[in-house]
This record gives C-alpha cells, structure tokens and sequence, in this order.
C-alpha cells in the first residue's frame, strides 16, 4: 500500500545549506523531468544521478543530511558541467547553477583529494589565476616550450603519454602562445572613431588575454568603431569565474571585491565583456556577494554594468561600412551566454549584418562541447564525448568555420577538430566583425 | 436469411434436412431457458434454419431482452457446459473454424436500445443488438455518425460489427472499431457482467479490455452494451474514380497520394472485375478516393488530386455515385454471385497492389478467376475467386490460398479465410498462424473461460 | 527494498553485471535514491538494483534471473511519470531503459516506425520532421518522457482530441514477457491476427511485460495549422464553450483549459502572452488543409463568443504559437514557482459536465484549505487540478490526498474516469473500486494472470493491493484515508 511521505528529516523551516551557501532553490524542484532531455551528461549516460534532477535531489538530500559525501555522489556532482542548460528548461525556475556551484564548493572543502590534485588546484587556483603576472611568466614559458620545438617532440614522440593523472588530457588543451609582442596587455585606452556614443570597459580575462590578445585587441577596435571609448584598465586580474565554478569559494570572493573596486574606479557605461564564463559570472556579483555589506550594493550595481559583446553591440545596427567576407560559417553558442545569460538571437542578428557571410544553423548549437572552464582537464572522458558530438554536428553543417565567443569552447573545439584532421577553422564573433571592420 | 426471432413451437424438434444433428438440448434446459426469455424467444427445429452455418445446425436459439436475461442465459449454458454462439445479424456468421459442435445461438437482436446519447459529448452508448444502420439514422439525426462504415449495416448489429472487428472504406482516415470504442459492457463465461472502459473519450483507469473484445469473435464474452465516440457529420463528401492503366502503376500513385497532403477519407484500389460489381467501368484497376469536410475542401483535393496521380498514368478523377460506397468493402466478394472462396490479407500498404497482382497470377495459373479489392491506404486487400463449376477442387482451392497466405507473410504480413466451403477450410487453416503470441491468447481464453464454452475452437490459435 | 542478505546483493550484482556489463548495474545507497520517485514525488520506494539493459537480449536476461531469484522487477523510463507507476513497490530490480533509445528505423512509405523504448518522445518527431512527418501522440512532457513510458501509460497530450492516444498509434511491440520469453505481438501491419494483445499491452502500466521494440504510425505533418486563444471573466463560459465548438461541426486537433492560477504562473515563467486577469483561457488548435481553415477558425471565433468569450486572438505566426504553446506544455513545471510542491490529479468526466465538476474541485480544494491550479485537455474532458501545498507544513500532505480522493469521487459520480492518461500505478490503485465492480476488477486480474502469472512483473500497481514497501516515514504502514474512511475495497 502505497502511502504520502514526510519529504524532509529536519524540523520544518530549517534553511537549507552547503558549504554555508544557500540550497533552498532544491525545494522549487517538482521532478517534473524536462532537464532530462537537455542535459549532456544524462544523454551520454542516461543515469538519473548524472541528470540536473537526480543533481539536484542529490545535493536536497546531502543538505537535509539524508547522505553523505561518497565517492559515488562526489563522481555524479562533478560529472556536471555547470552549463546550465536545465535552466533554460526549466519551468519552475531552479536556480541550479546556484545549487551545483555551493556543492562542489562543499566537495572542496571535505574531500579535497590527493596530493597531486590539491597541487594542480593551487598552482591554477591560487597561483596562476589569481596573478596575472604568475600568469604571464607561465605563458612566456608555455611559449618556449611551443616555439623551440619541445612541444612537438613530446608530442610526436608520445612522451607526453607517460605524464600521470590527467596532465596529457592538459597538454593535449595548451593553447598556443603567441609571440611576446602579442601577449602585450591591451592598450588602456582606445578612443571612439566617428560620433561618440559614449565610454565603456573591457574585461581582458586571464586565459584570454595570454592566448586571444588578439581577441582583445579586435574587441577594442570594433566598440572604438561603434562609437565607443574603451577602457582597459590595466590593474585588472581574473574574475573569479573558474574559482566559482571550481568550488575555490573563498578566492572567488576576493577576486570579485577586487574586481568590482577596479571597474568602479574606471567609471564607464558599461563593463564589456568578450567570454561568456566572465560575464555570466560577473553578472550574478549581487547573488555573490549578497552577504557582504560592504560590497552588496556595489555588487549589484555593478553586475546590472555588465554586458555580454554580443548583447552590447546587437542594440544599434553596426556602423557601416562592413567589407564582404564570402565565408560559411556556423555559431557553437557558448553555455555561460545561451543558458547562463539567455543570450541566444543577438550574436546571430550580428552575424546577419555581416555582407558576403552565409549562416548554417549548427543542431544542438546550445549544448556544450566539453571545455565548461577546467572540466576538459578533471573530466577527460566526459569531455572528449561531448567533444566528438560537437565535431560530428560541426562537420555535418559544411560551413567552413565555427565561429563561438569564449576562449575555452575555442580551444576545446579546435582541438576536437584537429584530431579528426578537419581543416574547419574555429573564430571568435568578435574576429569575424573585425576582419569586416578591416581588422588591425 | 432472417435476423429475428420467429413465433416458435414449443417441443425440442428434429431438424429438417438430412445429415444434421439432432437437437441435444435436454428439455429440460431449454425449460429453464423459456423460463428466462419468455417461450416464445426459444427457437428450436426448422425455425433454426436461418443460424445453419457449414452445414451445422445449432441445437437451439434463445434471444434474451435484457442484459440480466443474457447473463442467466450464458450461466444456465455454462453449468450444462453448452457452447455457445453469441449473434448479431449473421453476417460475419460463417466466419471462422466450423465448430464440432453446434450449440447454443445466443440471439441478441432484441438488446437493440440506444440507452444513451449525449452529443455535446461526441459519444453513444447502445445495446449490442442495434443494427448499425439504425444506429447511424438515430445519430445523424443529431448531426453526428460514429465514424465506421462496414458492409451490410443493414443487418449487422453493433455487437457484431464489434466482435468481428468489421470496417469499411472510410478506416483510412477513420479508424476501426479499436479507434472508437471507449466502454464495453460483457457478459463472461460464468454469467457475470463486466465492464471496461467508461464512458469518456480518454480513459486509461485499469486494463484496455475493449481493445480485447474487439475481433474477438465472441470467444471471450458476450457483448451486450458499447460506448463510441462519435464525430460530427461532414458538411460534404464526394467519391471519385481514378483508373489506370497498370495495376502497379495505381499502387505507386496510392504511396504518392499518402505522401502528400491530401487528406481522403478513403483510398479503395479495385481490379477490372471488382470495380464492375459496385457498377464502375474501370480496366485493369482503379482508385476509389473520397474526400469530405467543406466543399471548397473537397474540390481543391479533387483538383490536387490528379497531380499528383497524373505521373503515375492516372487519369482525371471522376465523379462516382454515392450509392458505390455501400459496395466498396465486399467489391470482391459481390463480383461473384457464390465466390469459391474469399481471403483477406492484411499487408503493408507499399504491397498491395503487388498482392493483389501476384494473388491473381497464382490463382490464373491454375485457371481460376478472382476479383480483388482493397483499402490501399491501410493494407487490407481481400480476394475472391470465381467458382468455375467443376474446378471448385478444394485441394487446389487451398493451393492457391495457402500461397496467398505465404506471399503476404512474405511481406511480414498475414492472410485469413473470409469465406469458404467447409472442404476449404478443412485442408487449409482458416486464420493464419498466431506464433507465440497464440499462446498468450490461449492463456487469456483460458483464464477467462476455462469451460471453454464461447465459440469453442471458432477462431485463431486454436481457440 | 527487499530484505536481502548481503551475500546474496553481491552474488546478484555479480550476475547481472555479467549480464549488462559493469557500468550497467547501480546499487550504492545514494545512487538507488535518485530513482526512489517518478515525477510524483509524494510516493518513493527503494530499489535494490538498478539495471541499464542495452537489448532486448539484456532485457530477457535479467528477467530471466529475476525470475530464478523470485525477485521483484519493473522498467522505467525517464521517470516523469505522475502515478508512481515505475516505483519498485516491493523492492527488487529497476531496469532503467533509458540507454535503449535508438530509433532503429523509418519505413516512410508505410508510414511506420520501430523504436526503441528509451527514445524520448519528442526525438522520434524530431527523426522524422525533416522528411516531413511527425508522432501524434505529445504528451506535455514530451520533450523527456520515452515511447517505452507512453505505451506503459497509453499517454494523450493536448493533440489526442482529434488524432487518438498513443494506442492508437502503436502498430506492433517486441516484449521481454514476465517470464523472459521475448514475443512479438501484433506487428507492422494494421489487423491484427488473433485478440489484440498491442492494444491489450498498451496502458497496462508495466505489468504485463517490458517492450523492448515498437512498431509506431507516423504521420504527415499538416499543411496548416491555426492557433486561437480565448479569454473569459467565467470558467462556466469557458467550458460551455467547448461544447459549442463541437456542437458546430467542428473537432479542433486540440483544445485546451487553463485557469487564472496556472495563466499567471506561466506568465511568470515564460511572459507567453496570456492575460494575467483572465478568469480561465481556451487556447484552440486547428490543423488540416490550408484551404478552408479560415472558414473553420471563424466558427471557431463564432462560437466562442457566443459564449461569452471576451478576447478571441489568433496566432500571428509559428513564433507566436509555439510561445502560447509552451505556457501550456510548461505550466506544471510553472507551478514551482508559487508553490514549493503540487499533487497532479488526473480525471476524465463527460464534457458537458465541466462546469459541475470545476466547480466541486474549486469547492473540494477550498474546504482542505489548499489552492489549485486546472490545466486540462477540455476538449476531451480530461482534467488536471493541480493541488497547491508545502510539505513541511505539518498535515498538508494528508489534506492533499483527501481532497485527491474527492475529486475522484466527483470524476466518478458524473461517469467519468479516475485516470485519463497518467494512469493508476500506485497513486490510485485504491480509488479502482470508485468506477469498477468487483467482477469488473476479478476479470482484470484474470487478463494479468494470463501475462504475469508469479506476479513479479511490476507488483503492487493498478490493483488496491496490502503488500508494499513503500516508504510511509518512521512507520512502516499506515491505513490510507479513504481505507480508514470505509471506502475502498482491498484484494
């Protein structure tokens, strides 16, 4: 005989919680199953735990004490990608990126792991992400290792084969550093060309600005085309996206305060930003810092500043005259933009407007490729499926370059691309508008 | 063929002719039985003659008024362990393996109430016994039909046309039986009444059991009450004639005519023999195509219509008098005044005109004529072949048949006797091979009417 | 779960990894947790394993060894089923089909398609959209649920007004019987030989056997389509509504009830376009021919104002439609947001009698104290009161079954039925007596006994049964309120 259950152990009005943060959105949850579909890790293995609502009943449960932190709830939470595309689908709401974030900050902080991978979260976290001179000394290292060859003799010899845990999956992923002179930080200001319209700032991001300088740069000229004066000031460090979505909590916060005190102290319409995990993340500072009095309000009006490029530019038609560039493209959209700031009509009205350029539709274009910040390096396989899937409806389009805006779905993608021998070419939007402004 | 009681004797008497069976029934069960339905609703002796089916005269008939009537009557044959024979109209009566034993007719053409009909519901509720055609009187009279067209609705009851799963020409947009009853009401072996379904369009509250009573042939209960859903009666409807002048060529226009966005509600292909028996001139074949709703509707699909049969060579539709829809579903069967025998074959729809064609090459090659007609739109083609006086050799009768049979199972289909002379039926199975699933049918009939008295061994696997 | 013994758990997972290979088989605490409950929250059950079969040979094989062991079993798809019907009432095997999900092929000709039971419904309309067709049958949660589910159920959606439910579009199944025998019934033509037994299987929730393969009828999609919106200040004009338009001549291809609770928890979830004051909306499809569906669409119109419709709007274009759509198709996800949980009933009445009955659930629901939200396939009087609660309120779960239990008892009384398309499953099997008698119910179990003698396939659903360990909290059982109240039968 089937009967009515009490949901819950704890008394009732107990506020739910991890890691300090809060989980109370786990009870807007009513298991209605429509994230099933649009999940990626459930389509590739169709287990309830690995689904945002077996997530989502796995973290309730943790918060209620039903379970603890197994190795088997620890595998089902961090297989998620935290691209959030259950959100997008979900009708009552769930805040999930919210839910899955505050776990894996609680995974962190009971069950760091071993040796190696406290390590590696240092050196990325607390290292390298944080300092965006540490940073630069990696990349001009990085850049030895490609341009005097060691790169490809470990490659091509499969010496990078024997490198232990997921350093090869690592390796695989570098980014190839360009010359000093481009990895140069962006000019700190770039005026408008043509009647102002008014003076904005651009976020040059940590990985972005080591590896897509270029990006930063074609970013400025095209606001500066546009009408806009551009800052960017140069004391600016990381965001704390990865930090966030790594469970780095602590760190995360910092770099959000000082990022914030950075931005103000620029005095700008607008804080542009060109990759998606950066600008979804900044966007949700309020949620962040809510906690913080001294930094609530800053937090919120300086999340309510920031702007996805696409977004930005999308509100006017951009100014003319645009060169013709006969080329078959088709748009990956990058998760933090499509589902974590439901930006999806505005980079394709952009492209639109681009003479000569011909569109193909991408299927499952909203679906993530694997890269999801550093999952490609914790998650190897996952992230290698999700990869292929990606390549697979990339070359079924026939365009001859995918174009996408964020660093880490470039590389991620490139890559997949790569190993299947395909000569598709993978570009940022903000390449494209900029080659048709001329480029540099 | 009469269909309703006749003023009866009272004595159990001998039967007529020569070579049938004397009635076994004890008098004093047919007593009991007069007690229930009133005496003059027991026919017994030559008043049987109407219910002789292969040459077997059944042992009594008895015709119940009322559902509580019927279930005393199943219960007084099911403790004599006396078979049963539930009867609409007759005409799906010789239907099926002859029985060995006779038994009793269960009569149900006086259950002929049309208990409910509400149309803001768009569904009725009538007793098993209502001829269907009366049926469709009462509800287009309010505007509405119940959207099943089988032959001989004059004379087939609801419960019949249920029971035998009947259809007709408008299934192809329509559906059969299994698309529009939504309750039943059973009486079952031991004499208990029970109901499936409801009353409502949508239900899904407990076992499917209309789905199951549906082509059951009786074997399973006795239907004494329906609930159907009805639709509202099109403003117009028009039947036209495409002919051909290849067999194959109407069958590649009828994937055409699926594939496109014609909208008919129904797709009849017949052959030069079959078309002439509903009155049309149409050699070697012809589409029959009908189309209702508005009647700016109708004509732009009858004008659509021939594009898009135009590259297969058919010519322009013409129209067709009403009157040929009565005939459609027993084209083949009425071009012959006796038919030798009659298959249906149930395949896919891309076979049909290929059924039909190889169907009359093995029964030419044998020197035998047939006549062939078919809904093509759903696969159901029937097949008859012309009696030829002294080549009505059962054994080669059978040849041909069984062939028939092996090519539709061939195209993952299968094949059944419609009608044919006990000899036929005796030297090939009437209903073709259940396989497994026959198994978990006996199962059901055994569970359900263990005494095994409801049409013993009538219908398929072996049931 | 069942009480069984440690040694025996791990001898079992053995043998069944051996059968669906080591990545196949689930039985770590907080894994088993996850499929505790199907999309009905307020019922969970525990299994002891759950499977992941890749075939039908899988499938067969596991049933086999359930069989062997006497143990439980049931399949499961994407659990978004709303009667618990996939809950491991008596513990023992899970097979989750959800990695059986392929469409194994297209016979475009014939109109068929055969699939496996893990394809999500919306995908097998995805499959054959590009040639132009689509699969009828589209539940509200079709963008997750699984053909394998909808034949379980023998699911409708807003389209089965016109087009049927799904057991009218599966032509022929391959099922793992309960014993494990693999059998073929019906196939791929549209007679069948023999009883039924595809349309038998059809809606009977699991517990005659699993399909591991379906033969579906796939169909042309329309050459038109209009979508019209109706607002009323009165649910009583919007249900008389329903029966005007049919009175016209007129069956729609769907049409379909929401209410002011439900309009402005859509509105809040998706800005769809409804208007937040409305008393109760009719959102009203046509599809067919494009010629003619004008005319069509105006009586339509005609009848709704007739019936004192105050706004009659049109779709302007696809966009416009699939957003009135999505209102509709997400409003049960949408209620999440007023509430922290709701309780789906599911009922069929006479559709001349929605008034009456909207009105006793509004009545019914009050009187415990609690809000509902109607969303409902009007135009084949199927409806879903959504009972608003929060389950940490001390006694609200209960009040919430009681009123359930009423409404039932109206849907009953007006002849109507206690299951539409969710089914029975374990959330109703006690109202069963509510519409059939006991020799109704004698005969059903009879057809059971036929498929599922050991009774191991999916125990514990359709029939009021006393058997189950399905978690009531601290105490292990608890009379139901309406056993305590007299008013079930048990078997």
């Amino acid at each position: 005989m089937p009967h009515p259950t009490a949901e819950t152990a704890l008394t009732p009005g107990t506020a739910l919680q991890l890691h300090g943060l809060s989980v109370e959105g786990v009870n807007q949850c009513v298991h209605c199953g429509l994230c099933l579909a649009y999940c990626p890790t459930f389509s590739e293995l169709g287990t309830e735990m690995d689904s945002p609502r077996g997530r989502i009943f796995l973290i309730k449960s943790l918060a209620e004490g039903r379970i603890g932190l197994t190795d088997s709830t620890v595998e089902h939470l961090s297989l998620c990608l935290d691209c959030r595309a259950c959100e997008t689908v979900c009708p009552a709401g769930v805040p999930y990126g919210r839910l899955i974030e505050a776990a894996k900050a609680e995974i962190e902080r009971t069950r760091p792991g071993g040796l190696l991978r406290r390590a590696f979260r240092w050196a990325n976290f607390g290292l390298l992400l944080g300092r965006p001179r540490a940073l630069a000394a990696a990349a001009a290292a990085l850049r030895f290792y490609q341009a005097a060859g060691v790169q490809r003799f470990v490659r091509r010899t499969g010496l990078v084969r024997l490198l232990p845990g997921t350093l090869p999956a690592w390796e695989a992923l570098l980014p190839t550093v360009p010359r000093a002179s481009e990895r140069a930080p962006l000019s700190p200001y770039t005026p408008a060309e043509g009647p102002r319209r008014g003076r904005v700032a651009v976020l040059t991001g940590c990985v972005q600005a080591v590896a897509f300088g270029a990006h930063n740069r074609a970013t400025a000229r095209v606001l500066a085309r546009n009408g806009w004066d551009v800052v960017a000031p140069p004391e600016q460090g990381c965001c704390g996206a990865l930090n966030a979505h790594g469970g780095d909590h602590a760190r995360a916060l910092d770099m959000a305060r000082q990022t914030i005190d950075v931005f103000e102290r620029a005095d700008v319409e607008a804080v542009v930003v060109n990759t998606s995990g950066c600008g979804a993340h900044m966007k949700a500072y309020g949620a962040l810092l809510a906690a913080d009095p001294a930094y609530a309000e800053r937090a919120r009006r300086f999340a309510a500043s920031v702007r996805d490029l696409s977004e930005f530019l999308a509100t006017e038609p951009l100014r003319g005259p645009l060169t013709a560039m006969p080329l078959t493209v088709t748009y990956h959209d990058p998760c933090h933009v499509v589902h974590g700031q439901k930006i999806r009509s505005a980079p394709r009205q952009l492209l639109a407007q681009l003479p000569g350029l011909r569109v193909v539709d991408l299927p499952e274009s909203d679906w993530c490729c694997g890269s999801a910040g550093i999952y490609n390096l914790t998650q190897p396989d996952m992230a290698a499926r999700l990869l292929r899937r990606k390549v697979r409806h990339v070359i079924s389009t026939g365009a001859e370059a995918v174009v996408t805006a964020n660093p880490g779905c470039i590389l991620q993608i490139q890559q997949g691309l790569r190993e299947v021998g395909s000569p598709i070419k993978v570009l940022h939007l903000v390449e494209l508008l900029d080659r048709a402004y001329g480029g540099a | 063929m009469r269909t309703g009681p006749t003023p009866s004797k009272r004595r159990a008497s001998r039967s007529a002719s020569s070579g049938e069976r004397l009635s076994l029934v004890p008098a004093p069960l047919l007593d009991k039985l007069r007690a229930v339905v009133g005496g003059g609703h027991v026919l017994s002796g030559v008043e049987l003659s109407p219910y002789v089916v292969d040459g077997r005269t059944p042992e009594a008939a008895v015709f119940p008024a009322t559902v509580d009537e019927v279930a005393a009557v199943v219960s007084l044959a099911a403790e004599a362990g006396l078979p049963l024979v539930p009867w609409g109209g007759g005409t799906a009566a010789a239907v099926g393996v002859p029985p060995t034993r006779a038994g009793l007719v269960l009569g149900l053409s006086r259950l002929r109430a049309i208990v409910e009909h509400e149309p803001g519901d768009l569904t009725v509720t009538a007793q098993a016994g209502v001829i269907l055609s009366e049926l469709q009187a009462a509800l287009n009279a309010r505007g509405q039909w119940l959207s099943l067209d089988p032959p001989d609705a004059d004379r087939a009851t609801l419960g019949g046309v249920l029971a035998a799963n009947a259809s007709g020409p408008r299934r192809h947009l329509y559906g059969t039986a299994r698309d529009l009853l939504i309750g039943v009401t059973v009486v079952t072996a031991d004499g208990s009444v029970v109901r499936g379904g409801g009353r409502v369009v949508k239900n899904v509250a407990g076992y499917d059991l209309p789905k199951l009573f549906i082509g059951s042939y009786g074997t399973l209960g006795v239907i004494v009450e329906a609930t159907l859903k009805l639709r509202p009666r099109p403003d117009d409807e028009r039947l036209v004639a495409v002919r051909f002048e290849r067999l194959k060529d109407a069958g590649t226009a009828v994937r055409a005519i699926l594939a496109s966005d014609l909208i008919p509600n129904a797709v009849d292909l017949v052959d030069a023999v079959a078309a002439r028996a509903v009155g049309i001139d149409a050699a070697p074949a012809a589409l029959l195509i009908g189309f209702d709703g508005l009647r700016e509707q109708i004509d732009w699909q009858i004008a659509e219509l021939g594009s898009v049969v135009r590259p297969y060579g058919g010519q322009a539709p013409t129209a067709v008098p009403a009157g040929v829809w009565t005939g459609l579903a027993r084209a083949a069967q009425a071009a012959f005044e006796t038919p030798a025998a009659v298959m249906t074959l149930s395949v896919l729809p891309s076979l049909v005109a290929d059924t039909m064609e190889q169907g009359a090459n093995s029964a030419r090659q044998r020197g035998l004529g047939t006549a062939w007609c078919a809904h093509a739109g759903v696969g159901l083609v029937t097949g008859a072949v012309r009696a030829e006086g002294q080549r009505q050799d059962p054994a080669m009768l059978a040849t041909v048949l069984a062939e028939w049979r092996a090519a539709a199972r061939a195209g993952g289909g299968h094949a059944s006797i419609r009608w044919a002379p006990l000899a036929v039926k005796t030297a090939l199975p009437v209903w073709d091979d259940a396989g497994p699933a026959g198994r978990i049918m006996q199962r059901i009939k055994a569970e359900v009417d263990p005494q095994n008295i409801l049409n013993p061994g009538r219908f398929a696997a072996g049931i | 779960m069942t009480s069984m013994s440690s040694e025996r758990k791990s001898a079992l997972r053995r043998e069944l990894e051996t059968i669906v290979g080591v990545g196949g088989v689930l039985s770590d605490p907080e894994e088993l947790l996850v499929y505790e409950s199907d999309g009905l929250t307020l019922f969970r059950a525990l299994a002891d394993f759950v499977v992941f079969p890749r075939s039908a040979d899988d499938v067969a094989a596991v049933v086999k060894l359930a069989n062997r062991e006497r143990v439980p079993f049931v399949a499961r798809g994407a659990g978004t089923g709303l009667s618990g019907g996939c809950l491991p009432a008596e513990g023992g095997l899970v097979l989750s089909l959800m990695r059986m999900n392929r469409v194994l092929e297209v016979d475009y000709d014939n109109h068929i398609a055969v699939v496996e039971p893990g394809l999500v419904n919306l995908h097998l309309s995805w499959a054959v959209g590009p040639r132009g067709y689509y699969y009828a049958p589209d539940p509200s949660s079709q963008q997750a649920c699984t053909i394998g589910g909808n034949i379980a159920n023998n699911s409708g959606g807003p389209h089965t007004l016109k087009y049927g439910v799904t057991v009218n579009h599966v032509l022929g199944l391959e099922v793992v019987m309960p014993d494990g025998e693999i059998v073929w019934l019906g196939g791929r033509t549209r007679d069948a030989l023999g009883y039924d037994l595809t349309g038998l299987f059809v809606g009977s929730e699991g517990t005659f056997g699993i399909a591991t393969k379906i033969v579906v009828r796939i169909m042309r999609k329309p050459q038109a389509v209009k979508t019209v919106l109706a607002v009323f200040d009165r649910v009583e004009h919007a249900s008389a509504a329903v029966s005007a338009i049919i009175a016209r001549g007129l069956v729609p291809a769907a049409v379909e009830m929401i209410d002011q609770l439900t309009i402005e928890a859509v509105e809040d979830a998706f800005g769809c376009g409804y208007p937040r004051d409305a008393a109760a909306a009719l959102l009203i499809e046509l599809d067919g021919l494009a010629v003619g569906m004008e005319a069509q669409a105006e009586r339509i119109v005609a009848a709704c104002r007739d019936s004192g419709a105050r706004e009659v709007r049109t779709a302007a274009d696809e966009a416009e439609r699939q957003l009135l759509w999505k209102g509709r198709k997400s409003a049960f996800g949408a209620y999440g947001r007023v509430s922290p949980a709701y309780m789906v009933m599911d009922g069929v009445i006479p559709r001349t009698r929605l008034p009456y009955v909207l009105g006793r659930v509004n009545e019914i629901v009050a009187a415990h104290g609690l809000r509902v939200g109607n969303v409902f396939h009007a135009g084949d009087g199927n409806l879903h009161p959504n009972i608003l609660y929060d389950p940490r309120k001390p006694g609200e779960e209960a009040r919430v079954v009681e009123a359930g239990a009423a409404i039932m008892k109206v849907c009953a009384e007006v002849g109507g039925s206690i299951s539409g398309e969710h089914g029975i499953g374990l959330e109703k099997s006690d109202f069963m007596p509510f519409i059939f008698s006991a020799a109704d119910l004698a005969f059903m179990q009879k057809v059971k006994v036929a498929f599922n003698p050991t009774g191991l396939c999916n125990p514990g659903k359709v029939f009021p049964t006393k058997k189950s360990c399905v978690e009531a909290g601290p105490v292990a059982y608890r009379p139901h309120a309406i056993e305590a109240q007299g008013l079930a039968q048990r078997f």
